[in-house]
């Protein structure tokens, strides 16, 4: 089993590419290796602003990505980027064709950007992506873009690991925004209309504000802005990337991005043991076939799966109860 | 086809074998009359010379005017390829047909950091008015029909031509050719472009009306269908996207001013011709009923010259196979009898050893041979469009017509051809049908004959292959960079700087565009000042 | 559950050459072979495509040349290759290339290259075999 070596570490520290290309394959293929790459990456994170960029496919999000990767490292950041990429479900082979449009970020140390698969995510966020993106920010990224293809109830998954959500839409497509998973335009952040370099934009743009009931006071955030850019021109880039600067400077300094990152860090910590539980229960031999013989008696009979699932609890909290110190020293 | 026959066909045991076409359109065992519509043989039809034209645009075809021989030729430095077209031309071939190299294709000059290891490789060098004129030296231009295959830095390489004319005291109006200049289908398929979309347009354009003052015999565009079949389309998907491509430009054109009879005559086309004989006869057939009645009827061109699509055929590049390659002389054999059959203006045989290299001089005479058997020995040109009435092929003439208009309203819908290939509608009809005929190979529902079934094993190689020499990409460079420090180079800039200031402007930028060949700026330069203003395009891979 | 046998291979085109037919069919081959493909696109860099081999950690470059080219494009991105330390990954590909040319390549640490008529699943069995040969521990 892969293991984060010292030797990979050191090369890690020492700002080798390779080694961060390898330490974020290491998470992305040996989820039993997370925990180890955790320990040593604990130090270094926490200052990153993650922003993840989201939208119906053909918006252009990969140009934007790259103008705004190119912006962001001009303005003296350092910037990771992950595209990810939807696996088919009947072979689990992926196609990552984002690298095309940002051939021009090839060849930049101040940006390093990785193609994710969704693998078993449904569509849209690989399961791994939270990870990769502490990796980046291990290895001195303090901007990491995320990029997620599809529109799909992974979308919303963008949220959980981005503190900034860009929505990314285009001037002409009043259906693609009935396509869009209900919740991600209360999630945006800020709304970019890309492709805006039609004529008469201030009229589609009128009509997208309509259409996304903006306007509308939000309980705890200001309304999301909407921004037209289109890759041609400039100006709309920099003004996006004045704003996204100007919402990262907001968020550390009302402490709502300490917030967060603790937020993100409970979610961890919660499904790092329901995790935990999961897999002592089904570490059991008639786990799933328990499971299944259930359902089939409980399907069929109308009976209500708590008694199952009260004992299923019980079985584990004894076993927990009696190796507890073993078990200890193994999950850490 | 007496109706007992008929039936026992259809019950007769018949081997275990896919029967559709190579674009996988199913084909039933015999054809009836029952298959056609009364128009089929009546309006649809009509006599060789005559509206709509499927059967040819000539009332006697290949009696009156054989298609003209033109073999494709370019590689090296501009005097191994004039020495090519001398080979050619003494035995017998009637036009020349010139290939670039990369570099020049792409508007760049040999010695771009890009460029290396590309210079001459399949193609002929030319990065300045110098390299035309040893290209062309001793040709008479007057007199030989010159065809140049070049796209998105068509207009410059064009004027270069032109000058090299002026230099030699031959009239432009008695200058006769074609010039490829179709740059929509390398969006779609060839992928050799420079700036987006709508500047090419006007460039294109800007030839067209130059052309129409200035260079009257001259084929301002060839409409080309040959490489989107070649990236894998179904004939249909080549026939309704070059035609496509067609009305688009033709719309341009009208949009900028002109009137459709000044410029609809000197369009011309170029079509592939693959392995599945019946249907590529229909295709080329269908080309001609579909433009002709899209010029009447929806353009309104007055003009029967507007409405005839003439063009160049060549047969199909991706049907030849590295191994046995001698096998490939048979293959273009009935290749270039479809093309005959469909009634092209002029014709390109492939050579056998294609696959592997650039055509050795033996090779290429051999293809150019093909064709004079079919043009003196086979009798076909005899009479003008023999197949004419079949039942098979008036019906797949029909079916082709019909799925070109199927697909001629879906990109209406989106908007037209440009937004469609924005939104790579083309490019992924193109790249499923090419994984379809892949899988039909890999499954071996379809037979490469050498290549999934009948395969020679342990086969030596026993043709000769030509191999460009290391020392042209050398050579050139340095020409190239002589022809910097030799030249006058204040007039260059002087023109470079005029065409730029007149590409911001909507002027027609062909003579700015000539003045800066006579000064022997390179092509490199004049892509350069041009990008200052129309920007680059950049990829868009759609799958 | 994610196994840890994905093969990841970037695909591209070096030089100047559009011909892409060939290239998309073996990416798609890859692809529905359970490949992990990452799809660089046309007029690519020795630079670009080693730079980008080496951010996705991928396990294969592959490489489709039609142009002539091929004697420049894969001596350089093997030599790149070995320079910035990912000479253990395999360097394949395709195109018109002669069998003389091939050799030449094949002792310089190229992998087969295969050519036209070859079907897409000799390119995935071999690369399929070569990672089982060489998979890398970390």
């Amino acid at each position: 089993m892969p293991t984060l070596t010292p030797t990979l570490w050191d090369e890690f520290t020492n700002g080798d590419r390779r080694a961060c290309a390898r330490l974020i394959t290491l998470v992305e293929n040996h989820p039993d290796a997370i925990p180890d790459v955790h320990d040593q990456l604990a130090t270094r994170l926490g200052k990153a602003i993650r922003i993840g960029i989201t939208g119906p496919p053909g918006v252009g999000k990969s140009t934007l990505n790259a103008l705004l990767a190119l912006g962001l490292a001009d303005r003296g950041h350092r910037v990771g980027l992950i595209a990810v990429d939807p696996s088919s479900p009947f072979t689990g082979g992926a196609f990552m064709g984002d690298r095309v449009r940002m051939d021009r970020l090839v060849g930049d140390d101040r940006i390093f950007m990785r193609s994710l698969a969704s693998r078993e995510g449904t569509g849209g966020l690989s399961p791994a992506t939270p990870y990769v993106a502490d990796v980046l920010e291990g290895f001195g990224m303090d901007r990491i873009l995320i990029e997620t293809v599809g529109v799909g109830q992974a979308e919303l998954d963008v949220m959980a690991c981005a503190d900034i959500v860009v929505l990314v839409l285009q001037p002409s497509t009043g259906d693609s925004i009935q396509s869009l998973k209900a919740g991600i335009i209360e999630a945006a952040d800020i709304i970019v209309v890309n492709k805006a370099d039609i004529p008469g934009v201030e009229l589609a743009l009128q009509a997208l504000r309509f259409a996304l009931g903006l306007g509308k006071g939000r309980k705890d955030r200001p309304v999301p802005p909407l921004m037209p850019t289109s890759a041609q021109q400039s100006e709309g880039i920099d003004k996006l990337l004045d704003e996204i600067e100007a919402q990262a400077k907001r968020l550390v300094d009302s402490g709502r991005h300490l917030e967060m990152r603790r937020a993100r860090i409970a979610r961890e910590i919660r499904s790092g043991i329901e995790r935990c539980l999961w897999e002592k229960y089904a570490a059991r031999a008639d786990a799933e076939s328990g499971i299944a013989h259930a359902a089939e008696d409980l399907a069929r009979s109308g009976g209500s799966p708590y008694p199952f699932i009260g004992d299923a609890c019980a079985k584990i909290n004894i076993t927990l109860d009696r190796k507890a110190e073993t078990n200890d020293s193994q999950d850490r | 086809m007496t109706p007992k026959t008929a039936e026992a066909d259809r019950t007769a045991p018949v081997r275990d074998a896919d029967f559709t076409t190579i674009s996988g359109r199913e084909l039933k065992n015999v054809y009836t009359p029952d298959d056609l519509a009364p128009e089929d043989l009546g309006e649809n039809l009509g006599l060789p010379g005559d509206y709509p034209y499927t059967r040819g645009i000539h009332p006697t075809m290949y009696r009156g005017k054989l298609w003209t021989m033109r073999q494709f030729a370019g590689m090296g430095t501009a005097e191994q390829t004039n020495q090519r077209f001398k080979f050619l031309l003494e035995r017998g071939q009637t036009g020349l047909s010139t290939a670039f190299d990369n570099p020049t294709l792409y508007g760049w000059d040999s010695d771009h950091p890009l460029s290396a290891g590309e210079v001459g490789k399949t193609g002929v060098a030319v990065d300045s008015l110098a390299d035309m004129e040893r290209l062309f030296d001793s040709i008479p231009l007057d007199k030989v029909s010159t065809s140049m295959t070049i796209n998105a830095p068509a207009a410059w390489i064009f004027t270069m031509f032109l000058a090299n004319a002026e230099n030699r005291g031959v009239p432009l109006e008695k200058l006769r050719g074609t010039i490829q200049n179709d740059i929509l289908k390398e969006y779609i398929a060839q992928k050799e472009w420079i700036f987006p979309p709508e500047p090419h347009i006007r460039l294109i354009c800007d030839m067209f009306a130059f052309c129409a003052d200035h260079v009257p015999q001259w084929n301002t565009i060839s409409i080309s269908g040959y490489h989107i079949r070649e990236a894998g389309a179904t004939a249909a998907q080549e026939l309704a996207f070059t035609l496509m491509d067609g009305f688009t430009y033709v719309d341009a054109a009208i949009e900028a001013g002109m009137n459709v009879d000044d410029f609809a005559p000197r369009l011309s086309f170029f079509f592939n011709s693959h392995m599945d004989f019946f249907e590529e006869i229909a295709k080329l057939r269908a080309a001609r009923r579909i433009w002709a009645r899209h010029m009447k009827e929806e353009y309104g061109a007055q003009n029967p010259r507007s409405w005839l699509c003439r063009f160049h055929v060549q047969t199909a590049g991706c049907s030849l196979t590295a191994q046995q390659p001698e096998v490939n002389i048979v293959r273009t054999a009935i290749e270039a009898l479809a093309g005959v059959l469909g009634g092209c203006q002029s014709l390109h045989t492939n050579s056998m050893d294609e696959a592997l290299a650039l055509p050795s001089d033996k090779a290429v005479e051999i293809a150019l041979r093909t064709q004079q058997v079919i043009a003196f020995e086979s009798g076909v040109a005899n009479v003008a469009d023999p197949l004419g009435g079949s039942y098979l092929i008036e019906r797949l003439t029909r079916e082709l017509e019909e799925e070109a208009e199927s697909y001629f309203a879906k990109i209406r819908e989106m908007g037209g051809m440009v937004k469609a290939i924005e939104r790579g509608f083309p490019q992924q009809e193109i790249t499923r049908s090419a994984y379809e005929y892949q899988c039909a190979l890999s499954e071996k529902r379809k037979t490469m004959v050498g290549v999934n079934e009948f395969v020679h094993e342990n086969e030596v190689l026993e043709i000769p292959i030509l191999e460009i020499g290391e020392s042209v990409e050398r050579d050139q460079i340095a020409a190239v960079k002589k022809l910097k420090e030799t030249r006058d180079n204040v007039a260059v800039k002087d023109s470079l700087d005029a065409l730029e200031k007149a590409a911001r402007t909507k002027e027609n930028l062909i003579p700015h565009l000539l003045r800066c060949s006579h000064a022997y700026a390179t092509e490199g330069e004049i892509t350069e000042t041009l990008i200052k203003v129309f920007g680059e395009y950049r990829e868009q891979a759609f799958f | 559950m994610a196994t840890d046998t994905k093969i990841k291979v970037v695909v591209g085109k070096p030089g100047l050459d559009g011909h892409d037919r060939g290239a998309k069919v073996v990416a798609r081959a890859l692809v529905e072979a359970g490949m992990e493909v990452v799809y660089l696109g046309l007029r690519q860099t020795p630079e670009s495509i080693v730079a980008a081999a080496i951010e996705e950690d991928a396990d294969v470059i592959g490489l489709s040349v039609l142009s002539g080219a091929h004697m420049t494009h894969f001596p350089k991105v093997m030599e790149l290759m070995k320079e910035k330390g990912i000479g253990d990954r395999l360097l394949t590909g395709g195109g018109i290339i002669p069998t003389k040319d091939q050799e030449t390549l094949t002792a310089m640490g190229v992998g087969k290259l295969f050519g036209p008529g070859d079907d897409p699943s000799l390119i995935v069995n071999y690369i399929q075999d070569w990672v089982k040969e060489h998979r890398r521990e970390n």
